[in-house]
């Protein structure tokens, strides 16, 4: 096969996508223009809705049907792909270009096994020349490569039976069996832990090396690209701002942009302004939990056939005891699985469990993780907030007076939160994820609550939208004394705002204190295990 | 709904929708002009002009009491829409009120209601209602409530799976956390969106009840003589289909107009609706 320098070259490509209201609209894409080198890891940082998913649909042929091209062109290993057959492009998708997606828990059928998905792969090219056991075996070789020291056990396996991270690896195996040239990853270890989200890198470099896989990383997170890609490019606004050698980049940001992300990303304290409320440890807890032990999936037929010795055995939490002072933001860590959203379900009271929880305050807030399912699609934004203050106590009642004052007070929330009164009559579905998640905040905020739990809000957030959304949240906690029990993987975050944390494994908690002593000197091995990934991956 | 299907229309779903309401347009305009005006009165027979073809004076035609046919159709046109309306209105209350929060608890609350449901529909539906009729005396009323309860557990499913999948989502969860009561997430948080599911289901709810009430019609356990639906016309006609055909032609080719018209605007809503569901 013959070489190129670069095995994909974009030239100068337009895209956009016109309705019949608006047949000229602002292009999505614009002149973009780069090649991706044989061999190399090409980073494409951006916030979201910069265009970086669109370029590789495009690349990849899976572009929505109302796109249109109206300008440029693209030539993988030197053809022109707008010039191919429809058919042959197809052809070329898995052989040729390979893809990986930021979720892993919706990209493999739930109904088959591991062995059958990733051998329907095989057969879906139609490679006659292999027999079944040749495709087994390729398929084992491949598990084996991506890090499953027990391959044979995993082929029989269904998805639910794996882990986060274990269904990438399998995602990916799925990608590399074809030994594709090119393999575009977007957001591959958004929706992980750190640790996994270590091990997932390395092996995507791995693979790069031993199978000469050239590989085009999307991604917001600024870390992970440091260590890993050769290149990066900087997109704003569907152009291409800024390309060069990652250290280039990211250690000396040529453009204003640029700068603003990278500033973001270190969520340097003093540039943004951070500063949580002082912590009087001697006031009474606002929230005390004590030997909380919680479990999912018994039904009425486990119920009745099991005895009270089994039955503890599927508990997800044993005896967590914890307390939230006022005023604090208390930072709870732990890789996947450890038991960190089912302790704050229980605490919210959204799950049956053994132990006492008190709150010192009429309500608690939540904010979660996934900005697209928090707010509902059917109401504006102003029904929301009118709905969280009703519920409250602090309902200034009906009544045209009533109303009146509980619309100035959704108003001055929403200003609080950065929106103004534009928003009210917007329906979610108008909001970029940052601004749902401003929203999922205001409602907590107008209820007034002593605490407000929030369970990974910045995993699907960029870079900026995080930032802001915790300039947002340190604000409050200055401004309103409201206490914060913050989950989430990225201890760098912890790490700035956080004056206790509290680490969980297992469904126990293995380490409690203040921040700067956990960290800097861990007892417990998944905390220096945590650590060590971050490490990594920060290149601190 | 108007916002999203405006914003979203194929042109499929403009097709299948055109033509639905074409369809649907001839009847529902035979049953407007029947409120007001018909040219002879429904049930007024006249033994002089008995099993006229269709001609100018009766454009559709006499019957065997020489009641004018054309007549007879628009004022059936009123006892199929209202019947069907009315008890695709009960079995939706019904669907919902029993079926959100079965989905929504689940558990006892679940089992219990579901196994109501599935007793009911377990059942031959035309047969359940039947003996409904059959047991309280056939009236219009009563076949309405027995269609509509013969109905209701397909929207008490279809509310049932939406609610348990809409109430995994964070914003019902948050509508928990804040105390929002049960009953209130169902009506306000919940309800709301299962509209894109519940339509497409309460117009071929229509379409369907339409069917089992000229089926029952057709059997005379339906809308009773002198007052005439599309089902009861099609069995009367029955006798005389070899001497005058056009008794059957007209009655049957509105109720095809009337169901396809449901089934097409159906189509079209779920067109639109799933490539808004994304």
């Amino acid at each position: 096969m013959a070489r190129h320098i670069h095995i994909v070259k974009v030239h100068h490509l337009t895209l956009s996508f016109p309705t019949r209201k608006d047949p000229n609209p602002k292009p999505v894409l614009d002149d973009v223009d780069f090649g991706i080198r044989d061999g190399e890891i090409l980073g494409l940082i951006g916030n979201s809705g910069c265009g970086k998913t669109m370029t590789s649909l495009a690349i990849a042929g899976l572009l929505p049907d109302n796109a249109r091209i109206t300008h440029g062109s693209i030539k993988f290993a030197g053809k022109d792909l707008f010039a191919m057959k429809p058919r042959d492009r197809r052809a070329m998708l898995g052989k040729d270009i390979g893809m990986i997606f930021q979720e892993p828990s919706t990209a493999l059928d739930p109904l088959m096994t591991i062995g059958r998905q990733l051998e329907e792969v095989l057969t879906a090219h139609k490679d006659n020349t292999q027999s079944g056991e040749d495709r087994l075996k390729a398929v084992t070789d491949m598990l084996e490569l991506v890090g499953f020291t027990n391959a044979e056990e995993i082929l029989s396996r269904y998805p639910h039976q794996l882990s986060g991270g274990q269904r990438q690896r399998v995602l990916i195996a799925g990608a590399a069996l074809l030994k594709p040239r090119l393999l575009i990853c977007d957001e591959p270890t958004s929706s992980l832990d750190t640790v996994t989200t270590v091990s997932i890198l390395a092996l995507l470099k791995e693979l790069c090396q031993k199978l000469k896989i050239t590989i085009l990383f999307i991604s917001h997170d600024l870390s992970a690209v440091r260590g890993f890609c050769d290149r990066v490019m900087v997109m704003k606004d569907g152009k291409i701002i800024d390309k060069d050698t990652t250290s280039d980049i990211l250690s000396n940001p040529r453009n204003a942009y640029t700068a603003e992300l990278l500033t973001n990303a270190r969520l340097d304290t003093r540039i943004l302004g951070l500063e949580p409320a002082n912590v009087d440890y001697q006031a009474s807890p606002v929230l005390t939990a004590r030997d909380i032990t919680a479990g999912y999936g018994r039904s009425l037929f486990e119920r009745v056939r099991k005895t009270s010795e089994e039955k503890t055995d599927n508990n997800v939490l044993h005896g967590v005891s914890l307390d939230v002072y006022p005023n604090e933001i208390l930072g709870l860590i732990g890789g996947s699985g450890s038991g960190k959203t089912t302790l704050i379900r229980s605490l919210l009271g959204l799950l049956p469990h053994e132990g006492t929880v008190s709150i010192k305050s009429a309500s608690i807030g939540a904010i979660f993780q996934d900005p697209v399912s928090c707010l509902n699609p059917a109401h504006t934004i102003k029904w929301h907030m009118a709905e969280a203050l009703r519920s409250s106590s602090k309902d200034p009642g009906k009544g045209f007076k009533g109303r009146a004052k509980a619309l100035k007070r959704i108003i001055s929330v929403l200003e609080e939160c950065g929106l103004g009164a534009k928003y009210l009559n917007r329906r979610p579905n108008e909001l970029s994820g940052g601004q749902r998640q401003r929203i999922a905040i205001a409602m907590c905020l107008i209820q007034e609550p002593a605490l407000i739990v929030a369970d990974e809000p910045f995993s699907s957030l960029d870079a900026s939208s995080s930032a802001e959304l915790l300039k947002l949240m340190t604000d409050i906690n200055r401004e309103r004394h409201t206490a914060f029990l913050l989950i989430t993987h990225n201890i760098h975050i912890v790490r700035q705002i956080c004056p206790r944390i509290i680490v969980m494994d297992e469904g126990r908690i293995c380490e409690e204190g203040t921040t700067a002593e956990v960290l800097t000197n861990p007892r417990s091995e998944c905390t220096a295990a945590l650590l060590e990934a971050e490490r990594r991956i920060h290149g601190i | 709904m108007t916002r999203a299907s405006r914003k979203l229309r194929s042109p499929e779903a403009s097709a299948f929708y055109i033509a639905g309401i074409l369809l649907l347009g001839i009847v529902v305009a035979a049953f407007i002009v029947s409120l007001f005006w018909t040219p002879y009165a429904p049930d007024a027979t006249d033994a002089s002009s008995k099993l006229l073809a269709p001609c100018a004076d009766h454009p559709f035609g006499t019957d065997n009491f020489g009641r004018d046919v054309l007549s007879r159709v628009m004022a059936a046109s009123k006892y199929t829409i209202f019947i069907s309306a009315a008890g695709v209105a009960i079995a939706l209350v019904l669907g919902t009120v029993s079926g959100i929060p079965a989905g929504y608890f689940g558990g006892f609350a679940d089992r219990s209601i579901m196994l109501l449901g599935n007793s009911i529909m377990c059942f031959p539906g035309i047969l359940l209602a039947l003996v409904a009729v059959a047991v309280f005396g056939p009236s219009v009323a009563n076949v309405i409530w027995a269609l509509g309860l013969v109905f209701a557990p397909t929207f008490a499913r279809v509310c049932r799976v939406g609610t348990m999948e809409i109430k995994e989502l964070d914003y019902i969860t948050h509508a928990r956390v804040m105390g929002v009561k049960p009953a209130r997430i169902m009506a306000l948080h919940i309800f709301p969106n299962l509209v894109s599911q519940l339509l497409p289901a309460t117009v071929i709810g229509l379409a369907n009840m339409t069917l089992f009430e000229s089926g029952m019609s057709y059997l005379g356990l339906g809308v009773q003589p002198p007052d005439a639906s599309f089902g009861k016309m099609l069995s009367d006609a029955q006798a005389y289909v070899r001497i005058a055909p056009w008794l059957i032609v007209f009655p049957a080719l509105m109720l095809v107009f009337y169901i396809l018209g449901l089934y097409f605007i159906s189509e079209g809503l779920r067109v639109s609706l799933s490539k808004g569901g994304k």
